[in-house]
């Protein structure tokens, strides 16, 4: 028999279709050369998936690295095959309760693995993984067991759309066994655009079950705006960035009075980097959802290396850029609507009268739409312009409503409401349509949780999140006043497209579905601790099903009611409640103990 | 006929904070020792101090308690609980035997507190451990009003470990043997020819308390100038290695030879023997001073920012503290001043500075200006009086 052969049937001892699977295929997906050390070493496309000089030595490396951080009862997936040195060193290095699982992308790259080199003992200890990633995804999770991701990064270049399909189905998987509470501190921003998404945000975590420690900065905007009266623009720099260093520390002790499980803050949240690297050697996990165009806010520069996590809502470029500032983990997370506030509204006919129009268009007068929304005048149709900073676009002062004022959630969702086809045009600095369309705003999704009818710019995500049969768009503005006129004599139509739109954000866009998300990409990499408090391993029930045999902290702990999440504060505050004068087991002098340490600990100021 | 063997009778003393402190503890230690002397003494102490009392007289066991595992439980807990809980018993049974006659307690926290109620035995506590609080109380309260509120305090802060132990001061300070510890090779001639040996302590534990390279440097220089048979010994942690390398290079080469840099480089029992091998100590930081004074060398403070000589001067008979005026870092230092007073026993007064010397009576020790204060010796007894009645009576008798 050749090491193929003998390595199949090793396989099949313990998973014969994988075995028959992989004996089937030809291979040939690497390029198999010896090492200088003798050994076999691999290439795909020209690039080295091991070392050209010692690939045991660098499986070495690369398993010490990681091995550390894996913890008993543990499955670690391991994302790159190659031809799995690494594998064999870690399986080494960890503990026999510590499972390893590998992914197999790849048929063809596992055939030749199999074909270079010989499988010892060590492989009948490994879960070997193959199907479409939504399947692996799916059987990971019904395990029940906490999932570390590590990934072999050579070896996972050629398979990337296989992996980042896996990830997200993963993350999808913990973040449906939301069975346990966290505490998340919310930071918002002074001002802006941000600051009704952290409001969203908020609702959402909320709704999903979790305690959210609202730090809401909006109640300092009038001192700041007061700063911008300043004329020296020196001095109103100077003074509007002391006062976001002071809402920077005054967020920090705002932590220290009871420490989150996570600090998710939004675009703009005034938190320095010299504080986000306090919260960081205090353990504090940290998040930023950049609801912002990047090119446009650059800030990010400064502070890529301050979060533990950053969410952007563009890809590509965008996450190259955030990882080359220094970013440690950058994930893809779009907008989404809150359908509690986004949503159909019953309108008098008064209303519909003020806020409704043939096209309407809300938001603020950025220079494309100076340029463009001209040509939407002196049509047989009504056009109506609402929102701010259209100061100097006398043009459009006709259609201009409430005098170009700032308008509020309730006004905008009566004009959604009340409008036949709501214009979507993406904002940008230059005359025309975003060239770089690369990400969707929020309005995409508020209008269509309206069961509004809207007319958007094309964008590259689109069909990723809407298909035509469910959002109109137009990649030219000369397009859009034929649009309008077909679209307007076809009611029917526009609401079938809208409704179905609408059941499309309910399904799939809201902020709950979207704080799912940013929760079970975290849960995923921090399987001990945002993971664990997610697969409810802290709830009473949990912690009570896994200390049969440890009959003093099963006393401690059936006191609390089934379903409430215990920590060590809790089982301290309840033994503390017994009263000074009470004689305390061993077991609960300990915990005390404890407690004082972590209240040492903790003293985040 | 068989006699029923009776049981070893322990106390415990649990004293878990800094080199300074532990020191100063074994006034108490030793009181407590002569008050019974048929009970076996065990100390429990800041792991990486034990080595401290490897040459205390008498003493049963030191029971090392590592802080820093159970900050590490604290991290652990949050992941397993069940485990971090198991470990913690582990632990706790690899300390032995833990039920005690009598806890004495020194610390202030409620770590200290749990600790008590760990490690005494469960029929003792009611009634002995109710005794031992009673003397501890009045004690603790005073301490903590004086940390507080400062005030014309007089009782030195080990003589009041030994009323919170409910035992009188022994009326002589501890005085250890030197570890039988090599020193590294470059240091083992120290002491060893004549000379007035000094070892200056660089550093201090908190920075608010530290005397700057470059007046250390000047304080060498002159001591060095002035006497011939002057030698400095840099003592200090590996935190001070480059306070150490820096008050060399400020001194002229043709000294450099008399100074002898061993800071970070040195155990706690070999900084205890290079103690022992000085005729004096001088410095800032209060618990290599105590240290000095425990291995035999006269002690010479510099005192400021928090620092008290009342309450933490070195502990004993014939050692110096100049005390600064005020909180802030002094303008000016003692430096020819106290160079008279190491070479030349001349007591010298220097601006914004008092000088303190300590003697010890039937309170402990006590530190006097040469003012000749007869009132400070009956504050103290008025002080002791009040807060541990039983004892005077017994002196008094």
């Amino acid at each position: 028999m050749n090491l193929l052969d003998d390595n199949v049937a090793r396989l099949a001892v313990r998973n014969e279709p994988l075995a028959a699977a992989v004996k089937a295929k030809t291979g040939g997906a690497f390029t198999i050369e010896p090492a200088r050390t003798g050994v076999p070493s691999a290439r795909r496309s020209g690039r080295w998936i091991h070392s050209a000089y010692d690939p045991l030595r660098e499986a070495e490396t690369w398993a010490e690295t990681h091995a550390p951080a894996c913890r008993e009862g543990e499955t670690v997936v391991v994302a790159g095959i190659g031809l799995l040195y690494h594998v064999e060193a870690l399986r080494k290095r960890l503990a026999s309760d510590v499972a390893v699982a590998v992914l197999i992308a790849d048929l063809d790259e596992f055939h030749d693995a199999l074909v270079a080199r010989p499988l010892g003992s060590w492989a009948d200890h490994i879960l070997w993984l193959s199907g479409t990633p939504v399947e692996i995804a799916d059987r990971l999770s019904k395990t029940g067991r906490p999932l570390r991701c590590l990934s072999y990064a050579p070896a996972t270049h050629s398979d990337s759309d296989f992996h980042r399909a896996f990830e997200q189905a993963l993350c999808r998987g913990v973040a449906r066994q939301t069975g346990g509470q966290l505490t998340i501190a919310l930071v918002g921003p002074i001002y802006g655009g941000s600051l009704p998404i952290a409001r969203y945000v908020r609702r959402a975590l909320e709704t999903l079950g979790h305690k959210v420690q609202w730090i809401d900065h909006s109640v300092h905007a009038s001192s700041y705006e007061a700063m911008g009266a300043l004329k020296d623009a020196r001095n109103r720099h100077l003074m509007q960035g002391r006062l976001a260093e002071v809402l920077s520390q005054w967020t920090l002790a705002f932590l220290a009075e009871s420490p989150p499980d996570l600090v998710l803050s939004l675009a703009q949240a005034p938190l320095t980097l010299p504080v986000l690297e306090h919260l960081r050697k205090k353990k504090l996990l940290t998040a930023m959802w950049f609801v912002e165009n990047y090119r446009h806010l650059t800030y990010w520069q400064q502070m890529a290396p301050g979060y533990d996590y950053w969410f952007v809502f563009q890809r590509g470029a965008c996450l190259d850029a955030f990882r080359q500032a220094g970013a440690r983990q950058v994930g893809f997370l779009p907008m989404a609507a809150d359908p509690e506030l986004h949503r159909p509204m019953d309108l008098s006919d008064e209303e519909r009268r003020t806020y409704g129009a043939d096209v309407s268009f809300v938001g603020a007068g950025y220079p494309n739409r100076r340029r463009l929304f001209p040509a939407l005048l002196h049509r047989p149709w009504s056009f109506k312009l609402w929102g701010n900073e259209w100061d100097g676009a006398d043009e459009l002062r006709s259609v201009l409503q409430l005098n170009g004022a700032r308008i509020d959630t309730d006004t905008c969702m009566k004009v959604f409401n009340a409008t036949a086809i709501n214009l979507n045009v993406h904002s940008t600095t230059g005359a025309s349509l975003d060239p770089q369309a690369d990400f969707l705003n929020p309005r995409t999704f508020e209008l269509a949780a309206c069961g509004a009818f809207q007319l958007v710019d094309s964008r590259s995500q689109l069909p990723d999140f809407f298909t035509d049969r469910e959002m109109l768009s137009f990649r030219n503005f000369d397009e859009v006043p034929g649009l309008v006129g077909q679209w307007l004599g076809d009611p029917a139509a526009r609401q079938t497209m809208a409704a179905a739109a609408r059941t499309r954000v309910l399904s799939a866009h809201t902020y709950v579905h979207r704080m799912r998300d940013l929760l079970g990409h975290i849960g995923l990499s921090q399987p001990d601790r945002v993971g664990a408090v997610l697969r409810g391993d802290r709830q009473q029930e949990a912690l009570l099903a896994r200390c049969a045999e440890e009959a003093p902290l099963e006393s401690l702990l059936k006191n609390f009611p089934a379903g409430q999440r215990v920590e060590l504060k809790d089982v301290a505050a309840r033994i503390r409640s017994k009263g000074s004068t009470a004689t305390l087991k061993r077991e609960e002098l300990m915990v005390l103990m404890l407690d004082e340490y972590r209240s040492e600990t903790r003293d985040l100021l | 006929m068989l006699h029923e063997h009776s049981p070893e009778r322990r106390n415990l003393v649990i004293q878990l904070a800094r080199l300074g402190d532990l020191v100063q503890t074994l006034p108490a230690i030793e009181a407590l020792q002569e008050v019974y002397p048929k009970h076996t003494l065990d100390v429990l102490c800041a792991a990486p101090l034990t080595s401290v009392l490897a040459g205390a007289h008498r003493l049963g066991r030191v029971i090392p308690w590592d802080g820093a595992q159970w900050r590490a439980w604290t991290d652990r807990w949050r992941e397993n609980p069940i485990h971090t809980l198991q470990a913690m018993h582990a632990y706790v049974a690899s300390l032995g035997e833990t039920a005690y006659e009598r806890v004495y307690a020194l610390n202030q926290h409620a770590r200290s507190h749990l600790m008590t109620q760990l490690f005494s035995r469960r029929s003792s506590r009611e009634d002995e451990q109710d005794r031992i609080e009673a003397h501890r109380r009045p004690w603790a309260e005073y301490l903590r009003h004086i940390a507080t509120h400062r005030g014309n305090n007089r009782v030195h802060l080990a003589d009041a470990w030994c009323g919170m132990s409910g035992v009188r001061p022994r009326g002589r300070a501890p005085l250890f043997q030197p570890p039988a510890v090599d020193l590294p090779d470059d240091l083992a001639s120290i002491g060893k020819r004549q000379g007035l040996w000094v070892a200056l302590v660089t550093g201090a534990g908190e920075t608010d308390r530290c005397v700057s390279p470059a007046t250390w440097g000047r304080w060498t220089k002159e001591f060095l100038t002035q006497t011939d048979e002057g030698q400095v010994v840099l003592i200090g942690s590996g935190r001070e290695r480059e306070t150490g390398q820096a008050i060399l290079e400020s001194i002229p080469t043709l000294l450099q030879g008399r100074v002898w840099d061993a800071t970070g480089r040195t155990t706690i029992p070999q900084l205890m023997k290079l103690l022992h091998k000085c005729r004096w100590v001088i410095g800032a930081d209060t618990g290599p001073l105590h240290l000095g004074s425990l291995m035999g060398s006269r002690a010479l403070g510099f005192y400021f920012s928090h620092a008290r000589v009342h309450e933490t001067g070195p502990y004993g008979e014939g050692h110096w503290v100049y005390q600064h005026a005020r909180q802030a870092q002094p303008d000016s230092w003692p430096i020819m001043e106290s160079i008279a007073l190491i070479c030349d026993e001349q007591r010298r007064a220097a601006a914004d500075w008092t000088l303190w010397r300590n003697r010890m009576d039937r309170w402990g020790t006590r530190f006097d200006d040469g003012s000749g204060q007869e009132s400070v010796e009956e504050a103290r007894a008025t002080v002791w009086r009040k807060l541990s009645p039983t004892l005077c009576e017994s002196v008094a008798a």
